[in-house]
């Protein structure tokens, strides 16, 4: 039915503008988020993707596509280094697709599941900065001054957007 | 079967791995050495930029009615001392104009065109900022079309905060001197000293702990002061000379007591910029 509902258009515009919200909110709060060397980073994109995988009952998105499109954008604009993104948004799409046939999705285990996909998105966009020489911060001070921060915050958006981000969905299929 | 299926997972993310990294490289070595990205890559980022002003728009909209009635609280205050400091500022600026026409009149008489200290400033606005904790990144809304070029200094307020690290046709991207990173430039600075002697040296990184940056290896024997003034010197490449940096907030040995080390507060909030000027230098 994925051909018919309005989800076909709504979807992807969902992500792009949960994209260039990410940007919008870190240019706006980042007094806030960047406060060095502590750092949030908001990932309302993952959040739209994962949400995507947990309300999908009986509706089959391509979203493992649409996850590549979303990473080359976030790759070409924003970091402008190609080849991060574009591989980490389609693996938590995949590695979610798995958990949900494992743990049934409601909004505590999506909470797990969420709390999973942002220490992956932010542990292999952190190897693939060391990687490409983009940073030099040591693993210990990453795991305590970014992926911590970064988890609280999501977690935060997680629960504020959960019920929003469904009642979109319900509204859209 | 099962297999099969294991090893055909296993050559998939052996290929997805080796094609990112390979895609990685690549792009920070264009990155580096060239002044303008791939041709389909402006492309999209001009198109994914314009999308980005309609969702910036009313976003920063909002966030600056909401400062703008926080502002308004303290704004009696801030008038009176401001009155005081722009009658001091008429004075300079008449001096300033005086000494800029006397400075144009004897560049004329010895024929000297360009020196290091002419650039035209472009203004632009901050649309996004990249939402990643490795890269202090903020995308402005000026591109190659307005003259923006690769490298160029860019300005907040009174200060110097980055440089143009990608040109695109409508927007470029600009690094922060906040960006720690190996590929950062860095720029050629110099201090005069209260006795007057002027020290040359380069920034050398940004200490995250202190919003402070550093420059190290200097092995000058003038005394450098607290509240020193910092600017860039205009050598070896396209930032023009006289640019605010900072001020010297503190001196020490570096880890080999063999040079200097110096700590300098900026002179502009880093974290707050919403108007940049970008230094156009001709080349």
């Amino acid at each position: 039915m994925y051909r018919l509902s309005k989800l076909r258009f709504g979807f992807p515009i969902g992500l792009l503008i949960m994209l260039l919200l990410d940007g919008s909110l870190s240019h706006i709060f980042s007094s806030q988020m960047f406060n060095y060397p502590t750092v949030m980073v908001s990932h309302l994109v993952v959040l739209w993707l994962v949400t995507a995988v947990l309300y999908e009952e009986n509706v089959t998105m391509p979203l493992g596509r649409w996850a590549i499109v979303a990473g080359a954008v976030f790759d070409l604009y924003y970091t402008g280094i190609f080849g991060v993104y574009i591989f980490i948004f389609p693996l938590v799409v995949y590695v979610t697709r798995i958990m949900v046939t494992y743990i049934s999705p409601n909004f505590l285990s999506g909470l797990l599941i969420y709390f999973i996909d942002i220490t992956l998105v932010e542990g292999l966009g952190f190897l693939a900065s060391r990687v490409v020489h983009m940073t030099v911060i040591s693993g210990s001070s990453f795991l305590v001054n970014t992926l911590g921060p970064t988890l609280a915050l999501n977690l935060a958006l997680y629960v504020i957007l959960y019920f929003p981000i469904r009642w979109v969905y319900n509204w859209l299929n | 079967m099962q297999k099969f299926s294991f090893n055909r997972r296993l050559v998939i993310i052996i290929v997805c791995l080796i094609v990112s990294f390979a895609l990685m490289t690549v792009s920070v070595v264009i990155r580096n050495k060239r002044s303008t990205p791939p041709l389909i890559q402006q492309f999209g980022n001009d198109i994914v930029g314009l999308a980005d002003r309609v969702v910036a728009l009313p976003a920063n909209g909002l966030s600056g009615s909401v400062s703008s009635v926080s502002e308004l609280l303290n704004t009696y205050q801030e008038n009176q001392q401001l009155k005081k400091q722009v009658s001091e500022l008429a004075q300079t600026k008449v001096r300033d104009q005086t000494l800029a026409k006397e400075n144009k009149q004897l560049k004329q008489q010895v024929k000297l065109n360009d020196s290091l200290t002419d650039y035209t400033a472009v203004s632009a606005a901050v649309i996004t900022r990249t939402p990643s904790s490795w890269q202090n990144q903020v995308v402005i809304n000026k591109g190659s079309s307005a003259g923006v070029q690769k490298n160029m200094p860019v300005m907040s307020g009174s200060g110097l905060i980055g440089r143009v690290a990608e040109v695109n046709k409508t927007n470029s991207k600009v690094e922060l001197i906040t960006d720690n990173n190996d590929s950062a430039n860095r720029f050629a600075v110099q201090i005069t000293t209260k006795s007057g002697a002027t020290v040359n040296g380069v920034l050398s990184g940004y200490k995250s702990a202190t919003g402070q940056i550093t420059m190290n290896n200097i092995t000058t024997k003038a005394k450098i002061h607290k509240g020193d003034k910092v600017v860039t010197s205009g050598l070896g490449g396209v930032t023009p000379k006289g640019l605010y940096v900072g001020k010297v907030a503190e001196t020490g040995g570096d880890d080999y007591g063999l040079s200097t080390k110096l700590y300098i507060t900026p002179a502009t909030d880093l974290t707050d910029l919403n108007i940049v000027t970008v230094a156009v230098t001709k080349q």
